[in-house]
């Protein structure tokens, strides 16, 4: 029957609709196969799609979003225009096994991390300070173009400065790598100051950027540390 | 007892820190008045020296210490830090001292090995 050229959808809405209001004997083909496709979409997900924990969800609209590439259309197709409940017969003939809108969770392993014994980081996996120094530039670039220095405001900026940089570093770090980011927000007056910075750390695996704003109001100063 | 006194020393202790931190910039600067010429060489000292000082504590820790000196001219200043380090076993500590022309502020944070 699903050899027929009609257009899938409606050939499957018919079969569906015929399944529903008659006997399961009759047209036990049909509901069979869209049961055993169905099952048989689930243990895809099972060993494929899904390694980990999401819940399986069986009912319509919801199980085409992850599973569509290697869905046949004609089913994806029926799914999403039925939007109500069915039940799929199982594999047994006379027998009814019925998933309809039934939470499948996957159940959760705890994940056991072992020991790496690893002394270092990786060959290609070491701290950039070039590209450490562009995004901490054009940060502070972005955020204090035209700003004015007032005492009020200046201390919470700095303060957010601080957070947005190392939630920007954050993305870019490569991993067990610690953080240490420091910001210096002052008014430009006619003092002198000066920043220095010296840090115990091992040359190899670690280092240390800076970045440096100023405008006719205010002067910033941006350290980071990598270790 | 051998893990007693691996637990003393892998916290970051500030009043220790803080200490030493205070002693070095007293020595460097002491009374001296801001003098442009002389900047480069104070910022370095207190620095390397207060590195030299927190290695001889001994502890396993990887340290960084950052010095401001600002002239006092009625010009307002803020720092702010923030990191990403594990919370049980780093810290950090900031120093604040003054003359009658400089202010010093000097931070220091210590990261567990």
């Amino acid at each position: 029957m699903a050899n027929q050229p009609l257009p899938l959808s409606q050939e499957t809405l018919a079969q569906f609709n015929r399944s529903m209001a008659t006997e399961p004997g009759v047209s036990g083909p049909p509901r069979r196969r869209l049961g055993s496709i169905s099952t048989r979409r689930s243990s895809k997900d099972q060993s494929k799609d899904q390694p980990h924990h999401r819940p399986l969800f069986l009912r319509g609209m919801t199980v085409i979003s992850s599973e569509s590439s290697f869905l046949s259309p004609n089913v994806s197709h029926s799914h999403i225009s039925m939007g109500k409940r069915f039940s799929f017969a199982g594999w047994h003939q006379g027998g009814r096994v019925s998933f309809s809108g039934l939470y499948l969770q996957q159940p959760i392993q705890e994940v056991y991390v072992e020991n790496t014994y690893r002394m270092g980081p990786e060959p290609g996996c070491h701290f950039s300070p070039s590209r450490t120094q562009q995004i901490l530039q054009a940060t502070l670039d972005s955020y204090l173009d035209g700003v004015c220095y007032s005492p009020d405001s200046c201390s919470q900026l700095c303060q957010m400065l601080a957070d947005l940089v190392l939630s920007k570093l954050k993305d870019v770090n490569p991993p067990r790598y610690k953080l240490v980011c420091q910001v210096v927000v002052g008014q430009s007056g006619k003092q002198g100051i000066r920043v220095a910075s010296r840090s115990l750390m091992n040359p190899n695996t670690d280092n240390y950027t800076s970045a440096v704003f100023q405008n006719h109001s205010l002067f910033a100063v941006a350290l980071v540390h990598d270790q | 007892m051998d893990e007693d006194q691996s637990a003393e020393e892998t916290t970051f202790v500030v009043e220790e820190i803080t200490t030493v931190i205070k002693e070095t910039v007293e020595s460097t600067i002491g009374n001296n008045s801001y003098q442009h010429s002389k900047i480069n060489q104070w910022t370095s000292n207190i620095v390397e020296l207060s590195l030299s000082q927190l290695t001889k504590l001994g502890k396993p820790f990887k340290y960084i210490v950052t010095c401001i000196i600002l002239q006092k001219n009625g010009a307002g200043l803020h720092t702010a830090s923030s990191c990403f380090w594990d919370n049980s076993t780093d810290g950090s500590c900031t120093v604040r001292w003054e003359n009658k022309t400089i202010y010093c502020i000097v931070s220091v944070f210590g990261l567990a090995i």
